[in-house]
Protein backbone atom coordinates (compact mmCIF):
# COMPACT_ATOMS: atom_id res chain seq x y z
CA UNK A 1 0.00 0.00 0.00
CA UNK A 2 0.69 3.36 -0.52
CA UNK A 3 3.16 5.28 2.75
CA UNK A 4 1.21 8.40 2.90
CA UNK A 5 -2.55 6.52 2.84
CA UNK A 6 -0.81 4.15 5.89
CA UNK A 7 0.43 7.03 7.68
CA UNK A 8 -3.00 8.66 7.58
CA UNK A 9 -4.33 5.61 8.97
CA UNK A 10 -1.95 5.59 11.53
CA UNK A 11 -2.23 9.43 12.49
CA UNK A 12 -6.01 8.73 12.98
CA UNK A 13 -6.09 5.50 14.83
CA UNK A 14 -3.06 5.89 17.00
CA UNK A 15 -4.66 5.94 20.10
CA UNK A 16 -6.39 2.83 19.21
CA UNK A 17 -3.36 0.51 19.31
CA UNK A 18 -0.51 0.18 22.11
CA UNK A 19 2.76 2.39 21.09
CA UNK A 20 4.76 -0.34 20.38
CA UNK A 21 2.32 -1.89 18.01
CA UNK A 22 2.26 0.75 15.96
CA UNK A 23 5.39 0.37 13.68
CA UNK A 24 4.33 -3.40 13.45
CA UNK A 25 0.86 -1.70 11.95
CA UNK A 26 2.84 -0.11 9.69
CA UNK A 27 5.11 -2.18 7.98
CA UNK A 28 2.53 -4.58 7.78
CA UNK A 29 -0.19 -2.42 6.09
CA UNK A 30 2.70 -1.09 3.69
CA UNK A 31 3.52 -4.86 2.81
CA UNK A 32 -0.07 -5.26 1.97
CA UNK A 33 -1.82 -5.65 -1.17
CA UNK A 34 -3.95 -2.52 -2.15
CA UNK A 35 -6.65 -4.77 -2.19
CA UNK A 36 -7.02 -4.90 1.33
CA UNK A 37 -7.32 -1.10 1.97
CA UNK A 38 -11.08 -1.07 1.80
CA UNK A 39 -11.19 -3.74 5.00
CA UNK A 40 -8.51 -1.63 6.64
CA UNK A 41 -11.08 1.15 6.48
CA UNK A 42 -13.97 -0.79 6.82
CA UNK A 43 -12.44 -3.00 10.58
CA UNK A 44 -14.00 -1.53 13.47
CA UNK A 45 -11.93 -0.45 15.89
CA UNK A 46 -12.66 0.13 19.44
CA UNK A 47 -11.86 3.35 21.09
CA UNK A 48 -10.07 2.41 24.54
CA UNK A 49 -11.20 6.21 25.84
CA UNK A 50 -15.08 4.85 25.95
CA UNK A 51 -14.92 1.38 27.25
CA UNK A 52 -13.39 3.17 30.33
CA UNK A 53 -15.84 5.30 30.78
CA UNK A 54 -18.12 2.05 30.23
CA UNK A 55 -16.07 0.90 33.01
CA UNK A 56 -16.06 3.25 35.44
CA UNK A 57 -20.04 3.27 35.15
CA UNK A 58 -21.07 -0.36 34.46
CA UNK A 59 -18.01 -2.23 34.59
CA UNK A 60 -19.70 -4.06 37.91
CA UNK A 61 -21.82 -5.86 35.07
CA UNK A 62 -19.17 -6.57 32.85
CA UNK A 63 -21.06 -4.57 29.79
CA UNK A 64 -17.32 -3.48 29.30
CA UNK A 65 -16.31 -6.45 28.48
CA UNK A 66 -18.89 -7.60 26.72
CA UNK A 67 -18.74 -4.06 24.40
CA UNK A 68 -14.81 -5.51 23.53
CA UNK A 69 -15.39 -8.95 22.73
CA UNK A 70 -14.59 -10.65 25.60
CA UNK A 71 -17.82 -11.87 26.08
CA UNK A 72 -16.49 -15.07 28.40
CA UNK A 73 -15.18 -12.66 30.95
CA UNK A 74 -17.99 -10.21 30.57
CA UNK A 75 -20.10 -13.19 31.63
CA UNK A 76 -17.52 -14.13 34.58
CA UNK A 77 -17.84 -10.39 36.11
CA UNK A 78 -22.09 -10.58 35.78
CA UNK A 79 -22.18 -13.69 37.76
CA UNK A 80 -19.91 -12.74 40.59
CA UNK A 81 -20.97 -9.20 41.17
CA UNK A 82 -17.97 -7.74 39.21
CA UNK A 83 -16.01 -10.87 40.86
CA UNK A 84 -16.48 -9.55 44.25
CA UNK A 85 -16.24 -5.71 43.42
CA UNK A 86 -12.39 -6.57 42.98
CA UNK A 87 -11.81 -7.00 39.21
CA UNK A 88 -14.28 -4.31 38.72
CA UNK A 89 -11.52 -1.96 40.15
CA UNK A 90 -8.69 -3.74 38.76
CA UNK A 91 -10.59 -3.47 35.34
CA UNK A 92 -10.65 -0.16 35.68
CA UNK A 93 -6.90 0.50 35.01
CA UNK A 94 -6.96 -2.80 32.50
CA UNK A 95 -9.44 -2.07 30.05
CA UNK A 96 -7.64 0.14 28.23
CA UNK A 97 -4.68 -1.62 27.55
CA UNK A 98 -7.78 -4.51 26.39
CA UNK A 99 -9.44 -2.54 24.32
CA UNK A 100 -5.69 -2.25 22.47
CA UNK A 101 -4.99 -5.61 22.27
CA UNK A 102 -8.50 -6.82 21.02
CA UNK A 103 -8.11 -4.05 18.24
CA UNK A 104 -4.61 -5.33 17.41
CA UNK A 105 -6.24 -8.77 17.15
CA UNK A 106 -9.10 -7.83 14.65
CA UNK A 107 -6.12 -5.82 12.66
CA UNK A 108 -3.86 -9.14 12.71
CA UNK A 109 -7.30 -10.89 11.49
CA UNK A 110 -7.27 -8.42 8.49
CA UNK A 111 -3.71 -8.46 7.54
CA UNK B 1 -6.94 -16.38 24.31
CA UNK B 2 -4.65 -18.80 24.24
CA UNK B 3 -5.67 -22.52 25.39
CA UNK B 4 -3.08 -22.40 28.67
CA UNK B 5 -4.16 -18.68 29.36
CA UNK B 6 -7.56 -19.68 29.22
CA UNK B 7 -7.40 -22.86 31.20
CA UNK B 8 -5.13 -20.72 34.18
CA UNK B 9 -7.70 -17.85 33.91
CA UNK B 10 -10.83 -20.20 34.41
CA UNK B 11 -8.88 -22.71 37.51
CA UNK B 12 -8.12 -19.67 38.86
CA UNK B 13 -11.59 -18.70 39.19
CA UNK B 14 -13.09 -22.03 40.24
CA UNK B 15 -10.86 -22.03 42.80
CA UNK B 16 -11.66 -18.45 44.07
CA UNK B 17 -15.48 -19.39 43.41
CA UNK B 18 -14.65 -22.81 45.60
CA UNK B 19 -12.95 -20.80 48.50
CA UNK B 20 -15.54 -18.14 48.82
CA UNK B 21 -18.34 -20.64 49.07
CA UNK B 22 -16.32 -22.33 51.33
CA UNK B 23 -15.41 -19.59 53.56
CA UNK B 24 -19.46 -18.54 53.21
CA UNK B 25 -20.44 -22.43 54.40
CA UNK B 26 -18.37 -22.83 57.25
CA UNK B 27 -19.38 -19.14 58.47
CA UNK B 28 -22.74 -18.13 56.95
CA UNK B 29 -22.24 -14.50 58.48
CA UNK B 30 -19.09 -14.10 56.92
CA UNK B 31 -20.53 -12.01 53.88
CA UNK B 32 -23.41 -10.23 56.31
CA UNK B 33 -21.53 -8.01 57.47
CA UNK B 34 -21.83 -4.38 56.72
CA UNK B 35 -17.61 -4.10 55.96
CA UNK B 36 -17.64 -6.14 52.89
CA UNK B 37 -20.61 -8.43 51.46
CA UNK B 38 -18.57 -9.27 48.35
CA UNK B 39 -20.81 -6.64 46.25
CA UNK B 40 -19.51 -3.12 45.82
CA UNK B 41 -23.27 -1.60 44.29
CA UNK B 42 -24.80 -3.43 47.06
CA UNK B 43 -21.99 -2.12 49.86
CA UNK B 44 -22.47 1.78 48.07
CA UNK B 45 -26.16 2.31 47.52
CA UNK B 46 -27.59 -0.58 49.02
CA UNK B 47 -29.64 -1.77 46.13
CA UNK B 48 -28.79 -5.71 45.08
CA UNK B 49 -27.35 -6.22 41.86
CA UNK B 50 -28.25 -8.83 39.03
CA UNK B 51 -25.96 -11.31 40.67
CA UNK B 52 -26.54 -10.80 44.50
CA UNK B 53 -28.09 -13.91 46.39
CA UNK B 54 -25.84 -16.48 44.14
CA UNK B 55 -23.91 -17.76 47.13
CA UNK B 56 -26.70 -18.02 49.27
CA UNK B 57 -28.44 -19.66 46.45
CA UNK B 58 -25.26 -22.03 45.52
CA UNK B 59 -25.69 -23.13 49.39
CA UNK B 60 -29.29 -23.66 49.03
CA UNK B 61 -28.05 -25.78 46.45
CA UNK B 62 -25.78 -27.81 48.51
CA UNK B 63 -28.40 -28.38 51.05
CA UNK B 64 -30.69 -29.94 48.26
CA UNK B 65 -33.07 -26.80 48.56
CA UNK B 66 -33.67 -26.15 44.63
CA UNK B 67 -36.76 -24.25 44.95
CA UNK B 68 -35.29 -22.21 47.81
CA UNK B 69 -32.56 -21.48 45.65
CA UNK B 70 -34.25 -20.67 42.45
CA UNK B 71 -36.70 -18.62 44.75
CA UNK B 72 -33.39 -16.76 45.72
CA UNK B 73 -31.28 -16.17 42.56
CA UNK B 74 -31.62 -18.77 39.41
CA UNK B 75 -28.26 -17.41 38.80
CA UNK B 76 -27.40 -19.67 42.32
CA UNK B 77 -27.83 -23.23 39.43
CA UNK B 78 -25.58 -21.66 36.58
CA UNK B 79 -22.38 -20.66 38.83
CA UNK B 80 -22.84 -24.06 40.53
CA UNK B 81 -22.84 -26.05 37.11
CA UNK B 82 -19.65 -23.93 35.94
CA UNK B 83 -18.18 -24.68 39.15
CA UNK B 84 -18.78 -28.28 39.06
CA UNK B 85 -17.96 -28.62 35.18
CA UNK B 86 -14.73 -26.48 34.57
CA UNK B 87 -12.71 -28.50 36.53
CA UNK B 88 -13.61 -32.31 35.49
CA UNK B 89 -13.39 -30.76 31.78
CA UNK B 90 -9.69 -28.86 32.11
CA UNK B 91 -8.71 -32.28 33.75
CA UNK B 92 -9.72 -34.10 30.97
CA UNK B 93 -9.13 -31.82 28.18
CA UNK B 94 -5.01 -31.41 29.59
CA UNK B 95 -4.81 -35.81 29.72
CA UNK B 96 -6.17 -36.01 26.45
CA UNK B 97 -4.39 -33.13 25.46
CA UNK B 98 -7.12 -31.62 23.56
CA UNK B 99 -8.98 -28.35 23.56
CA UNK B 100 -12.75 -29.07 23.72
CA UNK B 101 -13.06 -26.51 26.39
CA UNK B 102 -11.58 -23.97 24.84
CA UNK B 103 -13.30 -24.62 21.80
CA UNK B 104 -16.81 -24.77 23.57
CA UNK B 105 -15.80 -21.34 25.10
CA UNK B 106 -15.41 -19.67 21.66
CA UNK B 107 -18.43 -20.76 20.25
CA UNK B 108 -20.30 -19.76 23.46
CA UNK B 109 -18.66 -15.81 22.78
CA UNK B 110 -19.80 -16.10 18.84
CA UNK B 111 -23.17 -17.10 20.19
CA UNK B 112 -23.66 -14.58 22.62
CA UNK B 113 -22.54 -11.78 20.08
CA UNK B 114 -25.36 -12.62 17.74
CA UNK B 115 -28.62 -10.16 18.42
CA UNK B 116 -30.65 -13.16 18.26
CA UNK B 117 -29.12 -14.93 21.38
CA UNK B 118 -27.90 -11.27 23.30
CA UNK B 119 -31.56 -9.39 23.42
CA UNK B 120 -33.42 -12.60 25.67
CA UNK B 121 -29.87 -13.14 27.71
CA UNK B 122 -29.99 -9.18 28.17
CA UNK B 123 -34.14 -9.19 29.01
CA UNK B 124 -33.50 -12.32 31.17
CA UNK B 125 -30.83 -10.60 33.31
CA UNK B 126 -32.67 -7.32 33.26
CA UNK B 127 -36.04 -9.19 34.72
CA UNK B 128 -33.79 -11.11 37.25
CA UNK B 129 -32.29 -7.36 38.62
CA UNK B 130 -36.03 -6.11 38.68
CA UNK B 131 -37.08 -9.40 40.83
CA UNK B 132 -33.68 -8.99 42.95
CA UNK B 133 -34.76 -6.01 43.71
CA UNK B 134 -38.09 -6.41 44.67
CA UNK B 135 -36.95 -9.42 46.91
CA UNK B 136 -34.35 -7.19 48.59
CA UNK B 137 -31.92 -9.15 48.74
Amino acid sequence: MEASKVDMFIMANAKNFESYQLSQIRDKLIAADESKWPMVQMVQLKDPSTSLIISIFVGHFGIDRFIIGDVGIGVGKLLTCGGFGIWTIIDWFMIQGATREKNMEKMQQIL
Amino acid sequence: MIRNNLYLLLSGACLLGYSWIALNYLDPAFSDNKYFNGCLIKAITGIPCPSCGTTRSVLALSRGEILNSVMLNPFGLIVLLILLATPVWILVDLLRKKETLAQCYRYIETLLLCPGVAIPVIAIVLCNWIWNIYKGL
